[in-house]
Formats: C-alpha cells, structure tokens, sequence
C-alpha cells in the first residue's frame, strides 16, 4: 500500500469523524445520513457494475430485502439500548448475499444483457412481492419498525456512524479488491470476458462473489434505512429510483475506481436533497436523472476520475517522449519502444 | 510419438451450410503441425471447436489422452491447451505484466492474494525477458502497437506451460521483421516441448516451420504430409485454384 | 375446468399482443444487439397517445394507430440517432442497454409530468362487452386486439420476408460483416429497424390501453413480462417471440384463473428462470460463446 492512499483514506475518514461534532443542523445531518447511503450504495454496485462490468438494475431490490428482513426480525420487539438493529446488521448482510448468489449463479452464465434482464425483472417481483405478502410486509399499508430511542437532539449521530462505518468497510473491500487477484480477474472480465475464460480465469465463480458481496452491503444500507424511516413503504423500500441513483452516482464518478463512486453520491445527492426542498415533484427527478445519465453516457462515459487520470497520463506520457527525444541518440528505436505507441497512438 | 490432439469425424452446420464436415485429423506430440486450406475451407470453425469456443454437432475431440469434447476454454486452458486469436486479444485496461499474470491460471485461494506479487513478477519477468517486453511491462496493453500486442498475446498463453498451443493466424498484419521473431520464439519453444498447430495462409512461412502441413478443403482434411509434398499435390492445388 | 379453458382463450387472445410487443423488441435486439429496455415505456407512451386522441377528438384507439404508429416510428428513429448511435464501439455492448433504460426512465418521466400519475384507460363503448361462445366469454376488446396483432405480425412478416428492407434487416441479423459487404447499410438499417421495433409498440399501446388502466410507472410491470417473453423466444428470433408470448401469455392466464392473480404475475419470473437453467438461448435463439 503506497503512502499516499493511507493518508488519504485516513484523512477522509477522520474528517467523517469529527464533521458531527461541529454542531450541524439537523437538516444537515439528515442529508449527510443519505449522502454516505448512496456512497455506500454507489461503491457496492460498483464492485459488479463498474470493476466486472455487469450492469445490475436490481439492487434496488436488495435495498428492500434488507429493509424488511430488519422489519421482520424487530417486529413487535421494544428495544433497550436502540443499538440492536445496527448490531444485527451483518445478519441481514448475510440474507441478501444469500438471496443474491443463486440470482447471480442463474443469469451470470451467459451474458451481461442476461444478466441485466434477470435482475430488473427482480426488482419487480420483490416490488410485487413486498405489496402482496401483506402477512409479512403489511402489504401497501407499510410496516412499522421500532422507533431507535434515541435523543431528539442526536438522534442522526448513530446512523451517521454506523453509514460512516459501513461506507468505509465498503471502500476497504474495494481497495483490496483493487490490490488482490480478485481485482484483477474482475478487470479481465470486464475488458474481454471470452478472452478471460481462455486463459483460465475463473468468470463465473468470481462475477457470482463480486454479485453476492455487492448486494449484501447493499441490504444492510436498506435496513439502516428502514431503521432511520421507522415507517416504510413498498413502493419507496423497493424503489426503481434508489438503483437508478446508485448506478448514475457511479457512472458519474467514474467505474471501477475508489473514489468515484463516492464522489458521484456526494455531487447528486446533495444536489437532489437541496432540490428537494425547491422543485418537490418525483416525476422531474426522473427527467432530471434520465437527461444526466444519458448525457454522461454520451458525452464523459468514462465518468469524472478516469477522465482526469486520462489527461494526467497523457500529459505524462509526452513529457516522457520529449526528454527521450532530448537524449544524446535520440529516442531508443528497437522493437520494444516503438515510437507511434509512445506518443499515445496505440495499434489499430 | 504420441497424438497430443485427437479430432474425429467433427461436424459442424451453420443453416444448411456444412462448414466442418466430418472432419479427422490427428496432431503428434513435438510437432509443429499446420492446419491449412482457401477461405471457406472451415478452419476458424474446426479451432473454435477445438478449442472450446463452438459445440460441435458431432463428432470427439481428445486432448492428451482424455475426451474434451464441448470442454469450455477455461478447462481446456487448465489441461494445457491454449489458443491465441487472429486479432490479437489481450486486455487493454491492464499492464502488459498484469496481461501475463492474469493469465497464470491461478486457483480460487489466490484470489484473496496480491494482485501482483514476487511469484508473479518471476515468472512474468522471463518471459518478458524471453519476448523483449521488459521495458514497456509497465505500458498499458491499450499502448502497445499490433505487433506487440500479438508478441503480448502469445507470450501470456506460455504463462500457463501449455502442452498445445494452438495459434490463429500469427503472422496476420505483421511485419517481416515480426514474423522472423515469432518464428524464432515458436522454434524455441517448440524445442522446449511444446507442440504447436497453427492456421496460417503465409505459406513461406508454414514451408519454413511446419511439419506436417494438414490442408482443409469444404470441411475436412482433404491431405497431410511434409510441406514440399504437399505443395505439389494435386488435390491440394485443385482445392486452392478450384475447378 | 371450466376456468382452465376460459383462461387459455384469454391467455391466447392477449398473447397476440404480447407477441406484437416483444416481436418488436426482439427484432431490435436481433439487428442492434441491444437489448431495448424502453420498449415497455414505448408502449405506454403510445397508451397515452391513442388516450389523448381518444378524449380529445374521439378517435377509436384501433384507428388512431395509423397517427401513433409514425409518431412512434419517428421516435425510434430519433432514439436511435440521438442516443445510440453516438456511442463507441467498445462501450456499444456495455452502454447501450443503460442509454435504453435512461430512455425508458425519460419517456415515464414526461408521461408523469404531462398527465400526472393517476390511472388512467381508454374507456370506448365497447370496452365492456363481450360475446359469449358456449360457456366461454370472448371480450370485444380482446378479439379485436388479437385480430389487430395477427394483421401486425403479418404485415411485419411480410416486412421482413418479401421486401428489400427486410432482407436488409435479416442478412445484417445473421452476420453484419457480411451484409455490410453486400452493401447493406448496417447503420440504416439500425436506425429503421428500432424504429419498427417502436412501431410495434405503438399498435399495441392503443390495445393495451383499451385493457389495462395504466400509470407511466406501469412500464416496468411490461417490460418484465417482455423481457421474459423474448428470452424464452430466443434472443433476436421474431418467430420465436410470438410463439413465447402466447405461451407465457396463456400460462399466467391459466395460473390467474385457476390458482390466483397474484401468483400470475410470478409465472413471467419463473418462465425467465426456468429457460435460463434448463436452456438459456430459449427456443429458437443461437448459442454464443464469444470466439469471433
């Protein structure tokens, strides 16, 4: 690990810390709340979506898995310390990725366009699911779970940090990924998945962990959630929206990096929260989210943080090519430099 | 000298077309063996099938003594077989040392290993050595000119010590001086143990290299011998001119 | 048995519809592979189309299809144009179905915001009543929609079989180098085949809004179902979308009218599962492993 991502991450994680402590608002705590959810959200999609490249339009299913499976376990249930749900969350983790491992083992054999059909049609029938099982999910009138007795005046600190502890577990998770073999058998996958099999990565077994692991987290975000709303709803707990944000916020950022799934949460989240209070209306969102994701497509595809690493790594590369150009001979000409490739042309 | 690779009566029907039409052929140990023939002559079609890309309608394929008939590429790789593509695929988003790593056909425990780590640059670096990529292990494979890239191809398949290695197209859009070296490194490698079955249409070069030379016409092997005979057999010519 | 039977005639009379729709969609997927998750969107959108022509100016839905079908038509052409042909080569697989699905989520957006959320349906004269053939009953409505699509798929077989553009259309299906080639414009082809694939969702939407009550968010509810219908149909296999939708179609009426309504929206589900575990490519898709 290089010196520079340890302060990095220190340093993102002591500000997280302390930012509670200088007296916020409430209404800034709030959004802060839901901000680290879509980072935390974003950063585990991106782990299928960005790093195999396997487009799930699901998660918002999970979302709801994990929201409900924390209001069936608490039914009925008064809490002492209010600290339960929270210390329960790896559980509901574990019902998700168990949830999500024969989805995954089912549409991740062929390919990613499978995939992607599966796991909409998923969200759907655990949206279907959750307004019909009325005995277990109350159906359309919505489930209650206990209310966290927690202070009126810090009542978002414990769910600030437990969303800041889950979000850095997450981008822990991440970053080794990135530095294991995983990382890079995901990579391959992503670049050329017929390529990878040939050479003997193992696809199917990697894409069905990377799945698993992504939606679990992805269901314990759901029941902080469900825990913070003490009321929720089929059509928010299992929402399309919530997985559209997610894959946007990690579009925006950048695929397949740390940070970009992070940065993206931060930029559209509190951009909606702030909107929310100005415009209200759901059905602009959906506009709005539909403009800027195809306009990202378009135009920045590659997302915010790769596109700065690109212009870094092209400006590097010529400076390069003229100090070898400065050299007493000339730059060196055997096969192994060649000289097209070095001024960024690659083949074909 | 034992048959590494078995192939027998293989059949292959794309709507009505019989692009490999019980197709036999036989590939012995040590050899550099060609697999030749005009367009049409369904040899992409027989190497996918070989090499586990395409089922086949009929027919078996035996690799080293075991049937591998509709084995997927991944397991055909892990039993030492492995195959290079005409385009030269490799994995841009990656160095050209992690294109070699990623293809060391490593198990499920070394997932949760170092990406690369002092096993890996080991073996990587000799063959970065042994291709002369050790300067550029560093460059992204996206960087690298097509030459390369297939210098990259080919070398990553050895990663694996393959027994068979089966090469599509090598010399395809490259230059003179490249074709020397990758003849240079099948040579020496072949010299190593390794046996090799290549589809060319370069016929200086599969004269120079290979023998046998296996010539494919409307779906199977219509003749296979040394590389002089073949060039003035008659069913060979035919089958290239047409009649 | 009597709900057994009643339920395969209403399962094969909507089934005609559902195949109209995801011929479309698996006529795109077919040419472009991509796979087209707006399609559902496209058929609600000309639902409301064929509403508004319908409360406005009285327009039967079934004669306002002529109108929706150009606009819808014209809408593809321009979806294609805008959104996916700008995409690059390497991203086009990755890519495309999420421009799809932005569109999708486009299309629902200005549906809300110009005719709100509230249900809404085409509710003309004859929506209510029904013949009755023996024990049976056959809705007005349902007959006509299944007479409408089998005139649909017929024109769209005869589109694709027995003119120029359609043999354009199913050489660039089976191998696009070739086309290409042979001098077809794949790109043209592109453009014109997303836009029939819209055209096909414009004829059903006046249908299904004569059947169903429908809201914007009711695309995703449709796409399920087509996606469904098209993977057990094969990927790209017009044929075998309408065979798949008759079948899906008939199986969740049959599960609705003897089991329960609720379980019927499961049967979609469990038709996806049970084709991907037992033969993925579906009943008449091609098989791919990714040599070429």
């Amino acid at each position: 690990m290089s010196i520079p991502s340890v302060v990095r991450g220190g340093v993102f994680v002591a500000v997280l810390v302390t930012l509670p402590m200088l007296g916020l608002q409430h209404w800034f705590l709030n959004l802060l709340v839901f901000v680290l959810m879509y980072a935390t959200m974003s950063s585990s999609w991106n782990l299928v979506g960005g790093f195999a490249g396997y487009p799930s339009l699901g998660h918002a299913g999970f979302f709801g898995i994990g929201a409900y499976t924390l209001a069936l376990i608490f039914k009925d249930q008064v809490l002492a310390t209010g600290y339960e749900p929270f210390l329960l969350l790896p559980l509901v983790g574990l019902v998700g990725a168990l949830v999500g491992w024969p989805i995954a083992l089912i549409s991740m054999r062929t390919r990613a366009d499978v995939f992607a059909i599966v796991t909409i049609t998923f969200l759907f029938v655990v949206q279907t699911l959750a307004f019909n099982l009325h005995s277990l999910t109350g159906g359309s009138q919505g489930t209650a779970l206990p209310i966290p007795p927690f202070s009126a005046a810090g009542f978002e600190l414990p769910f600030y940090y437990v969303m800041v502890g889950l979000l850095v577990f997450t981008m822990g998770l991440t970053f080794a990924t990135m530095r294991s073999k995983l990382g890079l058998s995901l990579v391959s996958i992503r670049a050329d998945e017929d390529k990878a099999r040939g050479v003997g990565v193992r696809v199917i077994g990697v894409k069905v962990l990377a799945f698993s692991v992504s939606v679990g987290i992805t269901s314990m975000v759901g029941a902080v959630w469900a825990y913070y709303e003490s009321f929720i709803y089929p059509q928010f707990a299992v929402d399309p929206l919530i997985t559209i944000a997610m894959v946007l916020m990690t579009f925006l950022g950048g695929r397949g990096t740390l940070w970009g799934p992070v940065l993206g949460a931060v930029i559209l989240e509190s951009g909606q929260q702030l909107l929310t209070y100005q415009l209200g209306a759901v059905q602009l969102y959906l506009i709005a989210y539909a403009l800027i994701f195809l306009v990202i497509i378009l135009l920045l595809p590659r997302g915010i943080l790769p596109t700065i690493e690109d212009r870094l790594r092209l400006r590097r590369r010529r400076r390069r090519t003229a100090a070898a150009a400065a050299l007493p001979g000339g730059p060196p000409s055997s096969n192994v430099a060649d000289a097209a490739s070095m001024l960024g042309r690659g083949a074909t | 000298m034992t048959n590494l690779l078995s192939v027998q009566d293989v059949t292959k029907v794309f709507g009505g077309v019989r692009a490999v039409d019980g197709a036999s052929l036989l590939v012995k140990e040590g050899t550099v063996t060609a697999l030749i023939g005009p367009n049409g002559s369904g040899k992409t079609t027989l190497f996918n099938i070989i090499t586990g890309y395409l089922k086949a309608d009929a027919g078996r394929v035996e690799f080293d003594g075991s049937d591998v008939t509709g084995s997927d590429p991944g397991r055909l790789y892990r039993k030492g077989l492995s195959r290079t593509f005409q385009q030269a695929r490799i994995f841009p988003q990656l160095t050209v040392q992690e294109n070699l790593v990623v293809a060391g056909g490593y198990g499920w425990r070394s997932l949760f290993t170092s990406r690369i780590g002092r096993a890996d640059r080991e073996r990587a670096a000799s063959l970065l050595e042994e291709f002369r990529l050790s300067d550029i292990s560093e460059l992204l494979a996206s960087e690298l000119s097509y030459g390369q890239r297939k210098l990259l191809e080919f070398a990553a398949v050895l990663m694996s010590e393959p027994k068979l290695v089966l090469l599509d197209e090598p010399t395809a859009g490259v230059n003179p001086v490249l074709i020397e070296t990758m003849e240079r490194h099948i040579r020496e490698r072949n010299a190593a143990g390794i046996t090799f079955l290549i589809v060319e249409h370069d016929m200086t070069f599969v004269m120079r290299l290979c023998d046998p030379v296996i010539v494919l016409d409307a779906g199977r092997p219509i003749f296979a011998g040394e590389p002089s005979v073949v060039q003035n057999n008659a069913l060979v010519l035919d089958a290239y001119l047409g009649s | 048995m009597h709900a057994l039977v009643q339920g395969v005639i209403l399962g094969i009379l909507t089934g005609g519809v559902y195949a109209l729709m995801a011929s479309g969609q698996t006529l795109i997927f077919g040419i472009m592979k991509v796979v087209n998750l707006a399609q559902g969107a496209m058929v609600i959108m000309a639902a409301y189309l064929a509403y508004q022509l319908f409360t406005t100016f009285g327009v039967d839905p079934f004669l306002a299809i002529p109108i929706t079908t150009i606009l819808m038509f014209g809408l593809g052409v321009g979806v294609e144009l805008l959104f996916l042909r700008p995409l690059r080569r390497e991203d086009k697989s990755e890519l495309s179905l999420l421009v799809t699905f932005a569109v999708a989520l486009l299309i629902e957006g200005v549906l809300s915001v110009t005719w709100g959320t509230t249900y809404r349906s085409i509710n003309a004269g004859y929506a209510n009543s029904s013949w009755t053939l023996g024990r049976y009953q056959i809705t007005v409505v349902r007959f006509w929609a299944f007479v409408l699509s089998l005139v649909a798929l017929g024109l769209l077989f005869w589109l694709l079989n027995r003119t120029r553009f359609g043999r354009a259309v199913r050489a660039t299906v089976q191998n696009p180098e070739s086309a290409r080639l042979l001098g077809v414009e794949a790109q043209w082809v592109s453009a014109l085949g997303f836009g029939l694939g819209a055209a096909t969702a414009a004829a059903a939407g006046s249908v299904y809004g004569l059947l169903y009550p429908f809201t914007p968010g009711s695309h995703y509810d449709l796409i399920s179902r087509l996606l469904s219908i098209v993977v057990l149909g094969g990927l790209g296999s017009v044929g075998g979308a309408v065979v798949a939708g008759v079948i899906v179609s008939t199986s969740s009426a049959v599960v609705a009218a003897t089991i329960s309504p609720a379980w019927s929206e499961m049967t979609f589900f469990i038709v996806l599962i049970l084709v991907l575990l037992i033969r993925p490519r579906g009943l008449f898709g091609s098989v791919n492993r990714g040599a070429i």
